[in-house]
Parts: structure tokens; C-alpha cells; sequence
């Protein structure tokens, strides 16, 4: 198995060379590649829109970073000679396929179907690049066949529909077993008792875990799980409401957390650093999603069978709450001319036994569909984690995810904003709380740059 | 980018009676010019007129959006802009510290191989260039590998005999970059100043002999005034590279937890255009631009002002 690729910073050291092209080009100044965002190619999507099969031959092209894609997708060719579909592999989202996505939408040579994280599809809507695939033929039915946050935010607050769910990131407690059993520290439930935990390790010289710069989406991941209700864009205009009582919860009780020195503040996430904190036993927990399991396996070799997993620390005892981390869809761009064929393909992909279990198998995905979480290999234990059927854990943290979160339309803007607060804040030049009103303050200069109404 | 392109061309020097025969020395500009407006002029051009719009929205969140004209408002919001001055002041400070340092070390391995007691000449000079040849993402992971509080054999060692700096950390991050570019540079620089040196006639050196100047007043009153030029125009490259400061930031950023996105301006440009801002984007690369055109050009005006004086 690869370590699974659909979350953000997962190789953060391999994106950058896979960026170095792209520096040289920004290093020219920007400017030469896009035209007025506002000649979108293709159709406003309106909702509802007439979605027909074209019929006859359909050749259609997927972009996507699921590595052994390629492999899933030629089982469909050979199933279905009419729709050929051939896949590009590119690099991760946020490592340049984005933007290339946004600018080859410009101009009108986007593909057919595009891999799109969660918290990026109100971004390519807001660019008027995806179609809404709700009128198409299956689509409607297979609400219920996929975990019921995944399919809300494919909606993205709208009745429209547009993306099918690929995989999901339902997050829970990553622990060195071996650490917490030799100082007596029972596995915490809530988050008060994992502060314990982590007051008990700073004693033995261990950190409870680490505060990772870049992943600002890790922590939307905690306020997720709070409750915090950091957007709502059902309206005519987006209600921006970082500073939350929930959001400001969570920062503060991390932020005593940075304070007492029981994280780690100077590894960052996915860093070579961080990997050999774990594998040495300095940094003993990881608040990650199921996908991390890879994360930890594959870079972390040292260490196995000292890993557990368990559910995510609750705010309130006897609650069961999970955040998700990560995750993608699989989207139809508005410039597609087989929309019915594309979106036919989507949903056989995200929902077909075995491209589940190959994508499963080829890329760790940790599937969005309600059928794909019974797969075989998910009821396994799992080596690396001591024979622990980790996957059990998920499943029920996938069921466990607040349905009614909404991500805001510029998310990369948002998170970038959130991760430089945590410069600030992790260098003791200000707080976690801060962070948050900082990126308030920043998200809604930047959404009304872009010509979006604002409500605080 | 603003090295400039090695093409000389002067069809001025082509006489007269030549001229009438139409214009060959069109031809062998072509190959210059033609990729130079296309991925050069245009391009800047192109800049130049999105910085003028901003995105007007109607029709709710995801409605329709289009750009209007916009004037100069986005070059008032940069100016506003507190990540940006931030991350200007940043590269400034980088620069009165990095360049002089740079240029007086490449200055003083340039004399030294010049200077006739030096052996293995040709092995040092090429072994003082190598770094200038490793492509600058390497170059920063290898030093961030260096730098590492974990991984950096460099950081053991000096934790054994004291306290290792904490090289990524916020105070000393700048620096540690700064050393990065010194390594990577120092030679490519050392290179132009010692062509200088080399392509100055002996009888000079004879003459200073004569007049009983020894190795180090040869050095300071005839061979570093003559190379002067040679000085500025490094100078020039070196502000025009510190403006642009983008890989080192960028790779030590995964390794980091001290470089925000604005780091540097670049930086910034690059966030904002990822985020599809490309008006603004675009400002922030003008401003740049004209920042950097205004340094290198008052740079050397300042030095030809000083050079008439003297």
C-alpha cells in the first residue's frame, strides 16, 4: 500500500519538488496564464439543469493523485467500451493541480472529472467551475449510499449536487501504546484527561504530541469536532464566524496546551523532524485522521506495534463526537460535455466493490460510501498497530461527524490566514485565540475582494 | 526574471551604406526579440493591465462575477497591505546584511586567487562555483536537512560540545537563509569580479611594484577601484535577487514552523494567486518589480554619481 495522497500535506517534502517549476514561473511575476474569471468556460450551472446521456461513443478525461488510479480506472474501460475514460495523474491539489484546474477552466480545456478536497469545492463553484450533476441519471438515489457529511458538502449548502464522494478522513486518537503502559496513564476519553496525560509525560521528558504550523486544516478538523459553525454560506451572503465560542474553545485550551510546553511547537506536520520524534518516543500521540494511518507505518518504521488507535478525546464525558481531516470528491467540471457520462463514471467509481477495493488496496483510500467501510481489508487488524483492527475505530467516527459543518468559499485563503497565526503563536509572539481573530478579520477583507457579501 | 539576456546588439554601429540594403540586422534580432516580447514584455504587460480590476459579484455567493476597472485601488490596498510591508522590511533587512557579506567574501577570494601566491588556482575557482550550479531547491533541503534540530549531524555536534542555535527558530531563521543564498552565490560572484581582475594589463601591477606598493596596497588602491564596476554590477544582481527571495522560505517551510505565507513578497504574490486574486496578485508584482527596477537603477546611479565626483 502507498500512503494515501488525497489529504493535503502528506508529502510535503515530494510536493516541493513537484512545485520547483512552478517557483521559477512565480518567480517571473505573476500574471501571464488567466483571463477574467468571470468568462468561465461553459454553462452556469443552475440547479437542476437537464442532464441527458450523449450517447454513442464518450471519450473522458480524469485528473486525479490517487496513486493506482490509472489501474481502477481500467477496469471500467473494459466494462464499458462506450465511456473511455483516460486518467492524468498530477500532483496533489494544493502542490499546483488547483490552480492548473482554475486556469485550464479559463481556458476551457479543463477535463471532463477532477479529484476536489471538501473544503475546495465552494472554491471551484465560487469560479463557476463545477457542474451540477443532480439532474443526472443515478445521481439523486445515491444520496443514502455515502456517509451523510460527505454528500451534504458535495451539495456545498445548495440543492444542487457537485461532486460524488471519493473518500473520507473521520479522525481519532493515534498513541504510543507502549509510553502511555509504562507510565501508568490510562488512554484519555476526554480532552481534559489527555492535558493530563500530556502534564504527566512533560515529566518524562516526552511530548503529548505536536502543533503542526501548516496543517490549518488539522485544526479546522478539532473545531469540526467542537461543533464550531466557522461558515454558513446558505445565504445570499457568507456568515464568517471564526471567532466562535466553540472555535474559541478549542484554541484556548490548545493554546494552554503550547504554553505549558506539553506540544511539541517547533516540528511541522509531515516534517522528517516530526517522523523521527515518533520514532525515537519523544512525541507519543497524533490527533490524525484515517489516513494517518499510513502516515505513521510508513515513515515511522521503528515503532511498530507500539501504536494503538482510539476515539478521538471528547469535550464532554460520554459523548462520541469526531472531526474529519481530509478527504476528496470526485467532481465534473462545468465545461464537460458528457456530464451524464461523467457523472455515471463518478458514481461507479466511489461506490463499485472492487474500484473501492483497489483504490482501497492501490491508494488507501478509506472509502465515503457506507458499503466500502464493510470491506474486507477494513475489518482486518492491522500489523503496524499490534494486530488492532484500527478501522473499527473510524468507521464508528465516521458515523460520528457532525453533518451540518460547512466550509467557507475561499478555504485556501482561510487557512492560510490560520497557519500564520500559529507562527505567531507558537513562537510566544501571540495566541491561538488571536489566530483566530486574525483570520476572521483577513477572510472577510480577502472575500470581499473577490466581490462576496460579507455578514459577521 | 531581471538578469538581463546576454544579447548586445547595437544596430547603430552598422554603417550607413549597409543600412540601404535593407535590414539584416533584423534577422539576427529576431530570435532575441520574438521570445523576449512574447514571455517577457506580454507577460508584464498582461500584469500591468489585471492589476487595474477587481471582481465585482452579483447574484449571491456563486453568482455571476465579473472584472470592472478598478483604477489604481489595488496598488492603494498593497501599499496598505501590513503582510506585505512586513515582508518588504524582511528582505530589506536580509539584504544590507546578505549582500555586503557575499560580495566582500567573493571580493576577497577573487584577490586571493588573483593574487600570484596562490596555488591550485583553477581547482578553486571551480570548486568556489559549484554551488552556483545546484539548483536552489536542492540547495535549501540539503541545508534544511543541516539546520534540522533533529535529523542535522551538524546540530549534534555542536550539542556536544555546547548548545546548538536553534537555527529554525524564529530569531535566526532569516540568517540561516541567508547563508543558504551566501553559499550558493558567493562563488557565481566571485567568478564575475575575478574576470575583472584577470582582464586587467600586468603593467599596472609593475608600475605599483615600482612605486614599492606591496600585496595588499596592490590589492586596495589598484585592484579593487578597477574592478569597481565589476562590484556594482553584482550589487545589482544581489538586490534584485534578495527582492526576489522565494525558494529558501518556501523549503524551509515544510520543515519550519516559523515561515508564514508572506514571508517574503513573492511569497505573497504566489498565495494570492493560488487563492485566484490575480488582480491583486498582479499588483503586488508590480509594486515589486518597480521596487527592485528603483533599487538596482538608484544603486547605480548613486555609484556613477560617486564615480564623477571622485
Amino acid at each position: 500500500m502507498f500512503p494515501a495522497p488525497q489529504t493535503r500535506p502528506r508529502r510535503r517534502w515530494v510536493s516541493i519538488l513537484a512545485v520547483a517549476p512552478l517557483m521559477l514561473a512565480a518567480a517571473c511575476g505573476s500574471g501571464g496564464s488567466s483571463d477574467g474569471a468571470a468568462s468561465a468556460s461553459g454553462a452556469a450551472s443552475s440547479s437542476g439543469e437537464a442532464c441527458a446521456p450523449a450517447g454513442g461513443k464518450v471519450a473522458l478525461q480524469f485528473w486525479t493523485w490517487v496513486p493506482g488510479m490509472d489501474e481502477v480506472v481500467a477496469k471500467w474501460n473494459a466494462a464499458n467500451p462506450d465511456i473511455q475514460v483516460t486518467v492524468k495523474n498530477t500532483p496533489s491539489g494544493n502542490a499546483g493541480t488547483y490552480q492548473n484546474m482554475f486556469n485550464a477552466l479559463k481556458a476551457g480545456t479543463a477535463p471532463d472529472l477532477g479529484q476536489i478536497e471538501y473544503d475546495t469545492l465552494a472554491s471551484f463553484r465560487l469560479q463557476k467551475g463545477l457542474r451540477d450533476i443532480s439532474g443526472c441519471p443515478g445521481v439523486a438515489d445515491a444520496k443514502s449510499d455515502f456517509v451523510g457529511w460527505a454528500w451534504t458538502q458535495s451539495q456545498i449548502g445548495g440543492p444542487g449536487v457537485y461532486a460524488i464522494p471519493q473518500d473520507t478522513g473521520p479522525m481519532a486518537l493515534y498513541y504510543r501504546k507502549d509510553i502511555f503502559d509504562a507510565n501508568g496513564i490510562a488512554v484519555p476519553t476526554t480532552w481534559e484527561e489527555y492535558a493530563a496525560a500530556g502534564a504527566k509525560l512533560k515529566a518524562k521528558g516526552i511530548f503529548l504530541t505536536h502543533f503542526p504550523q501548516q496543517d490549518a486544516n488539522w485544526f479546522d478538523g478539532l473545531l469540526w469536532q467542537a461543533g464550531a459553525k466557522i461558515f454558513d454560506t446558505t445565504g445570499d451572503s457568507v456568515k464568517v464566524s471564526l471567532t466562535d465560542p466553540q472555535a474559541v474553545k478549542v484554541a484556548d485550551y490548545w493554546q494552554k496546551m503550547i504554553d505549558d510546553k506539553v506540544v511539541a511547537t517547533n516540528l511541522q506536520g509531515f516534517s522528517p523532524d516530526l517522523y523521527k520524534a515518533w520514532n525515537d518516543g519523544k512525541v507519543a500521540t497524533w490527533i490524525s485522521a484515517s489516513w494517518g494511518y499510513s502516515t505513521i507505518r510508513d515513515n515511522a518504521k521503528g515503532s511498530a506495534g507500539k501504536w494503538a488507535v482510539a476515539p478521538m478525546p471528547q469535550w464532554n464525558a460520554g459523548e462520541k463526537k469526531a472531526g474529519n481531516w481530509g478527504g476528496s470528491t470526485t467532481g465534473v467540471f462545468s465545461g464537460s460535455k458528457y456530464p451524464a457520462e461523467a457523472a455515471k463514471f463518478a458514481l461507479w467509481l466511489n461506490s463499485d466493490p472492487a474500484a473501492l477495493e483497489l483504490a482501497n488496496a492501490k491508494g488507501g483510500l478509506y472509502p465515503a460510501n457506507v458499503a466500502g467501510l464493510e470491506l474486507p481489508v477494513l475489518k482486518k487488524g492491522v500489523e503496524f498497530y499490534g494486530g488492532q483492527p484500527v478501522f473499527d475505530v473510524f468507521k464508528e467516527a465516521a458515523s460520528n461527524v457532525d453533518t451540518t459543518f460547512q466550509w467557507g468559499p475561499i478555504m485556501t485563503d482561510t487557512n492560510r490566514f490560520l497557519s500564520d497565526g500559529f507562527t505567531k503563536a507558537l513562537n510566544g509572539q501571540g495566541t491561538l485565540g488571536e489566530s483566530l481573530k486574525a483570520a476572521q478579520t483577513q477572510t472577510v477583507a480577502a472575500l470581499k475582494s473577490q466581490g462576496i457579501a460579507v455578514t459577521e | 526574471m531581471a538578469a538581463s539576456s546576454p544579447t548586445m546588439s547595437s544596430p547603430t554601429e552598422v554603417s550607413a551604406g549597409r543600412r540601404e540594403q535593407g535590414r539584416p540586422w533584423l534577422w539576427f534580432l529576431l530570435p532575441f526579440l520574438v521570445p523576449f516580447v512574447l514571455f517577457y514584455v506580454v507577460p508584464i504587460g498582461y500584469a500591468i493591465y489585471q492589476s487595474l480590476f477587481r471582481i465585482q459579484r452579483s447574484g449571491g455567493i456563486f453568482g455571476t462575477s465579473e472584472q470592472v476597472f478598478a483604477g489604481l485601488s489595488q496598488y492603494r490596498d498593497v501599499l496598505a497591505d501590513a503582510t506585505f510591508r512586513a515582508g518588504v522590511g524582511r528582505v530589506l533587512l536580509f539584504g544590507v546584511i546578505q549582500v555586503p557579506v557575499m560580495l566582500g567574501l567573493a571580493l576577497v577570494i577573487a584577490l586571493i586567487l588573483d593574487s600570484a601566491v596562490a596555488r591550485l588556482r583553477k581547482f578553486f575557482r571551480v570548486s568556489f562555483f559549484v554551488p552556483y550550479g545546484i539548483p536552489g531547491v536542492i540547495a535549501a533541503l540539503m541545508w534544511a536537512f543541516l539546520y534540522s534540530p533533529q535529523l542535522s549531524p551538524i546540530v549534534d555536534l555542536l550539542n556536544a560540545i555546547g548548545t546548538a542555535p536553534n537555527f529554525l527558530g524564529s530569531g535566526l531563521i532569516l540568517w540561516s537563509m541567508a547563508n543558504v543564498t551566501t553559499w550558493t552565490y558567493t562563488g557565481y560572484n566571485m567568478l564575475i569580479i575575478y574576470s575583472a581582475l584577470q582582464a586587467l594589463p600586468q603593467e599596472i601591477y609593475e608600475a605599483g611594484r615600482l612605486d614599492g606598493a606591496g600585496g595588499f596596497r596592490t590589492a586596495w588602491s589598484i585592484k579593487i577601484p578597477l574592478v569597481f564596476p565589476a562590484l556594482v554590477l553584482t550589487t545589482v544582481f544581489s538586490i534584485i535577487g534578495t527582492l526576489q527571495l522565494f525558494t529558501e522560505p518556501v523549503v524551509f517551510q515544510a520543515i519550519s514552523t516559523n515561515v508564514p505565507s508572506g514571508y517574503t513578497p513573492n511569497m505573497q504574490a504566489y498565495a494570492v494567486a493560488a487563492s485566484n486574486n490575480y488582480s491583486f496578485s498582479a499588483a503586488l508584482s508590480v509594486v515589486l518589480a518597480v521596487a527592485t527596477f528603483v533599487l538596482s537603477f538608484g544603486f547605480l546611479r548613486f555609484t556613477q554619481r560617486r564615480g564623477e565626483a571622485l
